[in-house]
């Protein structure tokens, strides 16, 4: 569940515009806004470091010390550049206690799927509605020995207690699919290869087969410790 | 290959190659990226090229999606022809990708996995790239 400790001291804005922007980026700081709840919009500076690192969990609830006055918040959008490690700008809801908010949980996969299957994340987020203090970190799903053909819809997923569905029902989460066999895949990508115009070598084609072998043969003397 | 299958205009100026990616610059379908720092032209043939390594490198496990597209030609005038007479005529398809850009994205194989296949696939591409993972994913 989000921690209610994370306490941020913010400075109120009073310039704007890139050029102000960019001093505030300049001096390790980050700007912001926090709206909500029919509030007029107040623009804050927060501290770069700290709120990188509190930002690093999902859907946390924030506490802003704006100059005295204490303000329970959310992040709704956080800018981050798009090479650079940082963050440009935060978009702060403010929110309530006893509140219910609507936000993006993560979904985790668990478990192993049947054999010859491959399992895709059609949908890595699902919109919950939930209490804004007891925000689920994460909506774990289980995949273990599903077949091929198997879907997860969004109406599958057992939702933490005090959460609620806020997608489609019919939402797809997880597909599980047959995978390729050797041969289709081996045609398709000689296809592939030669209306690209490539050239395969045969050390590629010995290396590739070594690769394989030494493979194989690792597995069996890890099974063989193993079995000591 | 990728091609397109009809343009509005067969000849057309270089695209311009300044400037940073406005979109597509976190790992959204995969669980794994491949992340452009450069800005480069990049061939149909190159993207090829690069899922086919990374292809033959997970074999059977794993999907792997393409989020470029080269939808813009580039003309080539004959070897030693006077200036003049006109454009060249169509020789290469390229994707115009600017610094930021997750070209690639894979997932369904593991971290190491992901990584080695991306290693290899970014030796067939024109720019320096760099490895990405999802943001709030299991690795």
């Amino acid at each position: 569940m989000a921690s209610t400790e994370n306490k941020l001291h913010a400075e109120s804005r009073t310039e704007f515009g890139k050029g102000a922007a960019r001093r505030i980026r300049r001096a390790h700081k980050i700007p912001a806004v926090l709206y909500g709840h029919g509030s007029e919009p107040v623009h804050m500076t927060l501290p770069g470091h700290e709120t990188m690192l509190l930002l690093k969990n999902a859907n946390a609830i924030l506490t802003i010390d704006l100059e005295g006055t204490e303000h329970l918040a959310l992040a709704k959008d956080v800018q981050r550049d798009a090479i650079k490690p940082v963050i440009e700008h935060i978009d702060l809801v403010i929110v309530r206690r006893g509140e219910k908010v609507v936000v993006d949980v993560p979904v985790h996969i668990e478990g192993e799927a049947g054999v010859e299957t491959v399992v895709t994340v059609e949908n890595s987020t699902l919109a919950v509605l939930a209490d804004a203090f007891k925000i689920p970190e994460s909506v774990t799903v289980s995949v273990e020995g599903l077949e091929a053909g198997s879907q997860i819809l969004a109406k599958d997923v057992t939702l933490p207690a005090g959460a609620e569905l806020d997608a489609d029902e019919e939402l797809l989460i997880v597909n599980i699919v047959q995978q390729q066999s050797v041969e289709e895949l081996e045609s398709e990508l000689a296809e592939a290869e030669a209306e690209a115009g490539i050239e395969r070598e045969e050390s590629d084609e010995d290396e590739a087969a070594e690769g394989e072998a030494s493979e194989g043969e690792s597995d069996d003397a890890e099974k063989a410790d193993g079995s000591e | 290959m990728l091609i397109p299958r009809r343009v509005k205009h067969r000849k057309q100026h270089h695209p311009g190659r300044s400037g940073a990616a406005k979109g597509g610059t976190r790992v959204t379908f995969g669980d794994f990226g491949i992340q452009a720092l450069e800005p480069a032209y990049v061939t149909n043939r190159q993207i090829e090229s690069a899922r086919i390594a990374m292809t033959r490198y997970i074999k059977r496990g794993g999907k792997v999606w393409i989020n470029i597209y080269p939808d813009r030609p580039l003309t080539k005038k004959p070897a030693e022809t006077r200036m003049g007479s006109g454009k060249g005529s169509p020789e290469w398809w390229i994707a115009n990708v600017k610094p930021g850009r997750v070209m690639f994205e894979l997932s369904g194989v593991s971290e190491d996995v992901a990584r080695e296949a991306m290693r290899l696939a970014m030796h067939k591409l024109p720019m320096k790239c760099r490895f990405v993972a999802r943001e709030g994913g299991d690795f």
